[in-house]
């Protein structure tokens, strides 16, 4: 029977239900997906990165590995696995716009690929496997001929199967690039007995470049050049082919870097996988996922259990003499207040159940292979997997609920049935300071009217505050995201990049040709190496920008004009150091130290970097080589050249920010609708409430001849008052958040936060409108309000 | 006649649950009187003097107030005839809880066109030395002077009270009533007091019975008393 009045009540509270049941709803399927999202990256990533053994560290050698080399590393006690690995980036034939990065893992106990069609791995094989995602895209089937450059060689081979890596995870050409792009860049496996034909076919071509400069006549050139091919040349051709070495070990770094000195006889830059950038940024969408996850989601959360103590507090006083009846009648208190806990509980379980699907359905958007994370993970597998905390959170708040509910039905059913049966009485107001003030008895009843119910019902006022301020950050911080996504890639292509093509440049190329060919090419250029800062990773950046390719800009976006007897801080290393103080740092692969005095600081937007002048490198006698030269010539026109390993057109590197661009539009479309329906449900729910306890003094009003329009004008009037105190606290609440979403969630790029005229502007009046429109549907209702039957209740 | 009901019909309901709250009421009354109306609970008063204040509207029949025929007004038009007519007094008071008792009379007469001076009805009902206080810091009776002197102050043709002393003790009621009295002797405001209480028609010019939804008896009271003389 009970049951049915429960049934019966809530309809009668219909609007409080379902804006209740939309709260909980919201909060739960939010704080769900979001922690369900970086969970799942954390899952489906290590499952992925464990199924293709992705390296724990990466070993790296200017003038390459040996096989003893090898060996040695093999026997580290600690080291499970290795392997010498190449990864180089090559331009496909016949198209400079598309590149693959061309991956050998020499024994192939380390970084291996998953297959997802054709043929597995043969290590003896002649063919080519490719990335299933770059063939699908550009149109190449298993059978198709690949024919790629490299360093003037053609590589020619079969497709042999399609393929993903976790090596490859995250698909990226360079750190330039921010989001794959498998239109134009991809990569592939070939084995390392084909990566030895290649090897010997470029020997023979270097002996034969030799042999014809020292004047052998060309008929004789193949045969001696065939002679002179000695195994050890083809050897130490491998060993410098093989820059890196690949290893499965549980050991700490210092640890590693110890045993490799004590093996080698030399410093090695050991890189773990925690600083190898596919787990670096995969580990990193996983922790944005967390910093994501106890914010956006607490904040619902908190609303929808603050909203739930309200409302449950203004419906058991309206129900209070319903409850003195069934005191009255005999009904136990035990018996009345779990019958009205039921209420908390009725929400709280229909709320955890929607809520639970739609947490599903926001981690599907953002972690599922035509999800958000679809376009930035390359994987096989994506799941949903739930963080183990997040069940008893969700039970808890269920039953937080129901006792919510039974301690406001508790109140009521203090002291006798008599008591209980009287009519709710709200308590005495005081006279608030506002009232003592000389001007307030000037005002306008209406306005004296709304101040004194606003101080009456504080909960409710500050939960209406609650709703606006919330619904104002997440609009402030979701347009104003995209406003300064907006802004750093206008400053990355309009304000620091003024060239039409990145050329990138194989390691350890000769100088002399470098220098022609920047000069060929009327470019500035650059050089970026590994340091390392008391321990800390990060760029040194040799900079020489006469040609004003490329600019070099101070927290202002301000021009810098470089010094020659000091380094640069990029701004996220700014605390390191002041102007005028040193410090050293040691490149990665070296036994050198340096120390540099700090004469400035500058925006690096995409690294951590140490910038300075080549003049200032050179008289530091800091050995680099030259990374990339920016030029103005279009990338058709630059042949290919042993010196180039790839080529990037501004236009692509900023079309690979478009695919970016697309999720912060999603994401800010969530949080728009997001904050729309907060605000709505929220100021609905309390304005429904705030009506009903003044409905019958709407009614006398109404009975003394005031036209619906104007008790109308004094409700939304009440609205727009809270609108604005909420705009006002929202403004930089929004701003705050948004500022702390930039360092938590985006310290990887140094982004400036930047608003727009029109994204205050549309937060502004969005919630305004929200606001009016829920005061407008609340004000329709006193059209409809029975002036008879409202004044005939008791007081 | 200042007011005119003829042949008033009202339901409420349909099929079993149809309550007939009006079944063919007929009444007249004069102007400057005041009418006591009297009868047992769901004899259909409430929803007589509803139809006369232009609350609710009629299934049948017709009321005029003043010449003004009523029934078959927009709801605009009503507004306005509660807004510049009709003063209303209810049992409960329906003072507005945020507002002293001045800013509850002051706000109706903010909206009048020819309002009575807020001092005068407030020194008329005795209330004056209340003004500032909110409606929760007055006994009943108080809150019931104010609540005629928000009825008042818009200068009404026609004031409706119903069960005005219901919530208030004898002596209480008997304060009230003087004001009722004192009003109506003051501004000639027609006023009908709707009531189950018989003591009260003591001050009526005007005696109506009502019974199932009919008027059983419209008389003049040719012992009329005064306040301080009814036995209550």
């Amino acid at each position: 029977m009970l049951l049915r009045k429960l049934l019966r009540t809530a309809w009668s509270y219909k609007a409080q239900f379902i804006s209740m049941i939309i709260m909980m709803t919201l909060g739960i399927g939010i704080f769900l997906g979001f922690n369900m999202e970086w969970k799942t990256i954390e899952y489906d990533v290590g499952n992925f990165f464990e199924q293709t053994k992705y390296a724990d560290y990466r070993l790296y050698s200017e003038t390459g590995f040996t096989k003893d080399d090898l060996e040695k590393i093999a026997s580290i006690d600690g080291v499970d696995a290795a392997t010498r690995y190449l990864s180089v980036n090559l331009e496909i034939k016949g198209d400079s716009k598309k590149a693959l990065a061309l991956d050998v893992s020499e024994n192939y106990t380390v970084s291996q690929f998953t297959l997802m069609d054709g043929d597995g791995y043969d290590e003896n094989g002649d063919g080519i496997w490719l990335s299933d995602k770059f063939a699908k895209l550009n149109d190449i089937r298993i059978g198709d001929t690949l024919t790629l450059e490299f360093q003037g060689l053609d590589i020619s081979g079969k497709v042999a199967g399609l393929i993903k890596s976790g090596e490859h995870m995250i698909c990226l050409a360079d750190s330039n690039q921010v989001m794959p792009d498998f239109n134009t860049f991809g990569f592939a496996y070939i084995s390392p007995a084909k990566l030895g034909e290649i090897i010997r076919e470029r020997a023979l071509n270097t002996v034969k470049d030799e042999l014809k400069k020292a004047g052998v006549p060309d008929e004789m050139i193949n045969e001696q050049a065939e002679k002179m091919l000695t195994d050890e040349a083809l050897a130490e051709a491998a060993d410098k082919a093989f820059l890196q070495i690949n290893l499965l070990s549980a050991l700490e770094k210092s640890e590693l870097e110890d045993a490799v000195k004590e093996k080698l006889g030399k410093t090695l830059m050991v890189v773990p996988k925690e600083d190898h950038a596919v787990y670096k940024e995969a580990m990193g969408e996983a922790t944005e996922g967390k910093a994501m996850g106890s914010i956006l989601p607490v904040l619902f959360l908190a609303i929808a259990i603050l909203t739930m103590v309200t409302t449950m507090h203004r419906i058991s006083t309206q129900e209070k003499t319903q409850i003195g009846v069934l005191k009255a009648l005999g009904f136990k208190n035990r018996t009345i207040l779990l019958h009205y806990s039921f209420y908390g509980l009725f929400i709280g379980v229909v709320g955890a159940a929607l809520g639970g699907v739609l947490g599903y359905f926001v981690c599907k958007m953002v972690m599922s292979e035509n999800g958000m994370m679809g376009t930035y993970f390359d994987m096989p597998d994506w799941s949903a997997a739930t963080p183990a905390f997040c069940y008893p959170i969700v039970a808890g708040t269920v039953l937080l609920l129901a006792l919510i509910s039974f301690l406001s039905v508790r109140v009521q059913l203090r002291g006798t049935a008599a008591d209980a049966l009287r009519p709710y009485t709200p308590k005495k107001m005081k006279k608030s300071v506002l009232e003592k003030l000389p001007f307030f008895s000037g005002m306008s009843f209406s306005t004296k009217w709304n101040l004194r119910d606003l101080m009456r019902h504080k909960s409710r006022f500050a939960m209406t505050l609650v709703g606006i301020v919330g619904c104002m950050i997440l609009l402030v911080g979701g347009l104003g995201m995209r406003d300064t996504m907006a802004g750093f890639l206008d400053l990355l292509d309009n304000g620091i990049s003024h060239y039409a093509t990145k050329v990138n440049i194989v390691e350890n190329a000769e100088r002399e040709k470098v220098d022609k060919l920047i000069a060929d090419l009327d470019g500035d250029w650059e050089s970026y190496s590994g340091i390392s800062i008391d321990g800390y990773t990060a760029t040194l950046d040799i900079v020489c920008n006469e040609n004003g390719r490329f600019r070099i800009i101070d927290e202002n976006n301000k021009d810098i004009d470089l010094r020659d007897d000091g380094v640069y801080l990029c701004l996220r290393l700014a605390d390191r150091a002041k102007i005028g103080e040193y410090i050293e740092f040691s490149p990665y692969g070296g036994e050198e130290a340096y120390r540099v005095k700090v004469v400035g600081y500058n925006r690096s937007i995409m690294t951590e970097s140490v910038t300075m002048t080549d003049k200032y490198a050179d008289e530091l006698g800091i050995k680099y080589s030259v990374s990339a030269v920016y030029t103005n010539k279009d990338s058709s026109e630059i042949p290919s050249s042993e010196l180039i390993s790839g080529k990037q057109d501004k236009r692509q590197l900023m079309d690979s920010f478009q695919s970016f661009v697309s999720i912060m539009d999603s994401m800010v479309f969530i949080l728009v609708v997001a904050a729309v329906i907060l605000g709505i449900v929220v100021l609905y729910n309390l304005g429904i409430m705030s009506y009903v306890e003044r409905s019958r003094e709407l009614a006398t009003l109404k009975v003394l001849g005031f036209r619906n329009k104007k008790i109308g004008q004094l409700l939304i009037s009440q609205n727009i008052w809270l609108t604005v105190i909420g705009v006002i606290l929202g403004l930089p609440a929004g701003l705050g958040t948004l500022y702390w979403m930039l360092t938590a969630l985006a310290g990887e790029y140094e982004m400036k936060l930047m608003l727009g005229p029109l994204t205050y502007s549309v937060s502004i009046l969005l919630t305004f409108s929200v606001s009016l429109l829920v005061g407008w549907m609340v004000a329709r209702k006193n059209k409809k309000i029975d002036m008879v039957e409202a004044l005939k209740n008791t007081e | 006649m200042f007011i005119e009901v003829r042949d008033a019909k009202k339901q409420y309901g349909t099929g079993e649950a149809a309550v007939y709250a009006l079944e063919g009421a007929d009444l007249s009354l004069e102007k400057g009187k005041i009418c006591v109306i009297l009868g047992p609970s769901g004899s259909g008063k409430s929803t007589l003097l509803n139809m006369i204040g232009g609350l609710d509207s009629l299934d049948g029949g017709e009321i005029a107030v003043d010449g003004q025929k009523i029934t078959g007004l927009s709801k605009k038009a009503l507004t306005e005839y509660r807004k510049q007519s009709v003063g209303f007094v209810f049992q409960f008071y329906n003072l507005i809880p945020d507002l002293t008792v001045e800013e509850n009379v002051e706000v109706v007469a903010e909206i009048a066109e020819k309002p009575l001076d807020t001092d005068e009805i407030l020194k008329a009902l005795d209330i004056e030395k209340y003004r500032y206080r909110f409606p929760r810091e007055l006994s009943g009776g108080q809150q019931q002077r104010v609540a005629i002197a928000r009825a008042m102050v818009k200068n009404p043709k026609l004031l409706l009270c119903d069960e005005l002393t219901g919530a208030l003790d004898t002596r209480s009621s008997r304060s009230v009533l003087k004001f009722i009295e004192k009003v109506n002797t003051q501004y000639g405001t027609t006023t009908l007091i709707i009531t189950h209480n018989e003591g009260i028609a003591g001050i009526a010019d005007v005696i109506v019975r009502i019974r199932d939804g009919k008027i059983a008896s419209c008389t003049e009271n040719d012992h009329k008393l005064t306040a301080d003389e009814l036995e209550l």
